[in-house]
């Protein structure tokens, strides 16, 4: 395993910061194979998921482009996590396909998977640090468990990675002295630890007072410009989807109802954006949950 | 990384508590303290009647643990019990003309083999008969005998 | 995980949780050799559930040890037979006490902890985010808690017992006056190693320990995500662990016979 393959500059924070390009457990993946012609690094086609009784998903076809940031919207319960859950293997479609880079993720081996997986960060939407372990241990759990590098390199790797989310001075704290916003960058900091090529962000919003939001909402952007991190951001807030994002996907119903540009979206006329970002009570998503009639429930009619 | 080593250090501690613990139970509280060390030499004795007496019961003087039963065997000739008992080495200066009775450590403990000392100059060796022997008593007898005398404190039976 | 239905009834719902932890057991133990990677962890949970349980299994055993002795020299003296209370505590620790309380403590104390601490690494999904890190979370959190159980299971009961010989010796000679020398002589003429050592304080504690890890892991494994989750599964390892300790004991003990 040779560490570090290569080093490049990362311009995060001022002064500019170095950046370790580690190369994980295989080089297989890495960012240095040629491009592909492809430029979709996710592609979804046929995607059909049910979850009980429930069908998730009926046929879902997108793409998220390389190295720009994709916004996927949608209602509550549309299947937003289920859909990156599906982006990296940890859940199994019924029909339909995901490639990610190429590769069909539901056939590939275990460790075919863990190493899909080192190159994608995964910010969930509660944070999920390791609750045994302060700030500095949680950023280098992976580096720990993936890599043999000496002790000095992961000191400065994860410092590195901390000040990018403004937290190195937090390093010795444990999780649950955190704030959800600390919380949330620590996530991301222990996220991009590999510099992945690919980065999910599940709802990093919520909960977030405006400072948390924007800080969080910089490193985004900074992480897609700077590395050229293809991010897939799910969030509900069209302001600030709108500051960082090159393109939205609205889900509704397991299908994409609607999708476009995030400046325009809003305005493009379907029913489905009309309600979502107008904020409607009623519309195609319906105010009521599926019952039966009304007045019969209530016996002042006789049940057909 | 001192915090993992201290708690690699104190499971170590812990794991060795443990197994002297395991080591103190089995060498401290059970038979294996009988388990005579050293050198022993045998001495046989014959008994009309040796009870409950078994295997690797305990032979004393003096109420002290001097060796242990190896061998009950019938005699076919005289049809008495032929003992042999593993004396160890260190007390070799026991009288030839000792005695030996089956004893019982209080009223239901188990019973073993008791030497009083006699007063020859000879000492036991190995291979020696001891001559002088008691019986064990048995506790029907006993209480066939309490029975039949009767008892002017007794009760009726059951 | 399918949302559990809240048990109607303890008792069934407990029996129903071994028979699925029994399930689990594969996969625990298929995850051996990936785990061997994370030794550290390992050694780390043992001193967790191990070394933490010492203090609650020492005071429990000197005092089982005392009051056994306490109770046997009456019963023992209607029979002139108080030289035996040394030996009937230390079978009665070795055969039974030792391993079942030590085993029903250790449900309770670690067990528990156990069964919460993965609960909520599920509930906040960190067994998740370890998928995601490619770190296998049933290698890295679930087998080494269970290996630590099973070696720490022994050695806790160990402890017990000869804190229990220890009791049972305060009460016999010093308080109530059996004579030193019979109490050991006695008990050293009666107590067999394999018979009461080794095939109780080692074997049973063995198996107890394995059973009661497997299904405090497999409850914390497959805990909903909910407070509320939480809190019914860890109730549900002491009962479950309950059960198949006594009904095991039983089992055992008759093969032993
Ligand atoms: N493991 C599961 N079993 C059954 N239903 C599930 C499971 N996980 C999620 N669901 C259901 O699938 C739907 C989509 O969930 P999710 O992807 O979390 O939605 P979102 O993230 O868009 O809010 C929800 O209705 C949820 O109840
Ligand atoms: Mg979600």
């Amino acid at each position: 395993m040779v560490p570090c393959a290569a080093v490049h500059v990362a311009m995060l924070a001022d002064p500019p910061l170095v950046g370790y390009r580690c190369s994980p457990m295989s080089e297989t993946l890495s960012r240095t194979d040629p491009m592909p012609a492809d430029d979709a690094l996710v592609r979804v086609r046929g995607l059909t998921t049910r979850l009980g009784d429930r069908v998730v998903f009926d046929g879902l076809d997108l793409e998220i482009p390389r190295g720009k940031v994709t916004a996927i919207m949608g209602p509550s319960g549309t299947g937003k996590t289920t859909l990156l859950k599906h982006i990296t293997g940890q859940m199994q479609a019924d029909a339909g396909e995901v490639l990610v880079d190429g590769r069909d993720v539901a056939r590939l081996s275990r460790e075919g998977l863990f190493t899909l997986r080192e190159r994608i960060g995964y910010l969930f939407q509660n944070s999920a640090l390791l609750t045994d372990f302060d700030v500095y241990e949680n950023v280098a759990f992976p580096l720990r468990q993936h890599t043999r590098l000496p002790e000095e390199l992961i000191r400065n790797i994860v410092l590195t990675k901390l000040q990018a989310v403004g937290l190195r001075g937090a390093a010795r704290l444990m999780p649950s002295e955190l704030s959800g916003g600390m919380a949330r960058r620590v996530a991301l900091a222990r996220a991009i630890v590999f510099d992945p090529m690919l980065i999910l962000y599940d709802e990093p919003f919520v909960g977030l007072d405006p400072i948390a939001l924007n800080q969080v909402l910089k490193l985004i952007s900074t992480l897609n410009q700077t590395l050229g991190i293809t991010s897939v951001l799910v969030a509900h807030e069209l302001a600030a989807i709108q500051r960082v994002a090159d393109r939205v996907i609205l889900i509704a119903n397991g299908k994409v109802v609607a999708s476009g540009d995030p400046q325009h979206i809003a305005q493009d006329g379907s029913p489905w954006t009309r309600q979502f970002f107008g904020g409607e009570a009623d519309g195609p998503v319906p105010f009521h949950y599926p019952a039966d009639d009304y007045a019969v429930d209530l016996g002042l009619k006789e049940p057909a | 990384m001192t915090q993992r080593r201290s708690y690699a250090v104190g499971t170590g501690l812990f794991i060795v508590l443990g197994f002297a613990a395991l080591a103190y139970l089995a060498t401290q509280t059970t038979t294996l303290v009988n388990m005579d060390g050293g050198a022993t030499y045998s001495v046989t004795a014959s008994f009309t009647n040796v009870g409950q007496l078994k295997d690797r019961a305990p032979v004393k003087m003096a109420g002290v643990r001097i060796g242990s039963v190896s061998s009950i065997q019938l005699d076919p000739k005289s049809l008495n019990a032929r003992v042999t008992m593993d004396i160890n080495k260190r007390f070799d200066q026991i009288p030839a003309d000792s005695s030996a009775s089956v004893l019982t450590s209080g009223l239901l403990g188990d019973q073993y083999i008791g030497i009083q000392p006699g007063g020859s100059p000879e000492n036991l060796k190995n291979g020696s008969q001891i001559i002088l022997t008691q019986s064990a008593i048995q506790l029907e007898d006993l209480i066939g005998k309490f029975l039949v005398n009767g008892s002017p404190n007794s009760k009726k039976g059951k | 995980m399918n949302a559990r239905v809240k048990p109607r009834n303890i008792l069934v719902d407990g029996l129903a949780q071994i028979g699925e932890a029994g399930l689990f057991l594969p996969t625990l133990l298929a995850a051996v050799p990936r785990s061997l990677r994370y030794f550290r962890e390992t050694v780390r949970q043992i001193w967790f559930v191990g070394a933490m349980s010492l203090i609650i299994i020492m005071t429990s055993g000197l005092f089982v040890g005392m009051v056994l002795a306490l109770q046997l020299y009456h019963v023992l003296a209607i029979f002139g037979g108080t030289a035996s209370t040394g030996t009937v505590v230390a079978l009665a620790v070795y055969r039974e006490l030792g391993p079942v309380v030590t085993a029903l403590l250790f449900a309770g104390r670690a067990g528990t902890s156990i069964t919460a601490e993965i609960g909520l690494m599920r509930a906040t999904d960190q067994l998740s985010a370890m998928e995601m890190m490619a770190v296998d979370p049933v290698a890295y959190v679930a087998t080494p808690r269970f290996l630590a159980g099973v070696v720490a299971m022994p050695l806790l009961c160990c402890v017990f017992s000869a804190m229990a010989i220890l009791g049972g010796h305060l009460v016999g000679v010093t308080w109530l006056g059996i004579d030193n020398g019979t109490f050991w002589s006695n008990m050293t003429s009666n107590v067999h190693v394999w018979k009461d050592v080794i095939d109780g304080v080692v074997w049973k504690s063995l198996a107890f320990g394995a059973v009661v890890s497997l299904i405090s892991v497999h409850q914390g494994y497959t805990t909903p995500p909910t407070s509320e989750g939480v809190a019914y599964a860890t109730t549900r390892t002491v009962v479950a662990s309950s059960i198949a300790i006594l009904a095991l004991d039983f089992v055992l003990t008759a093969f032993m016979m």
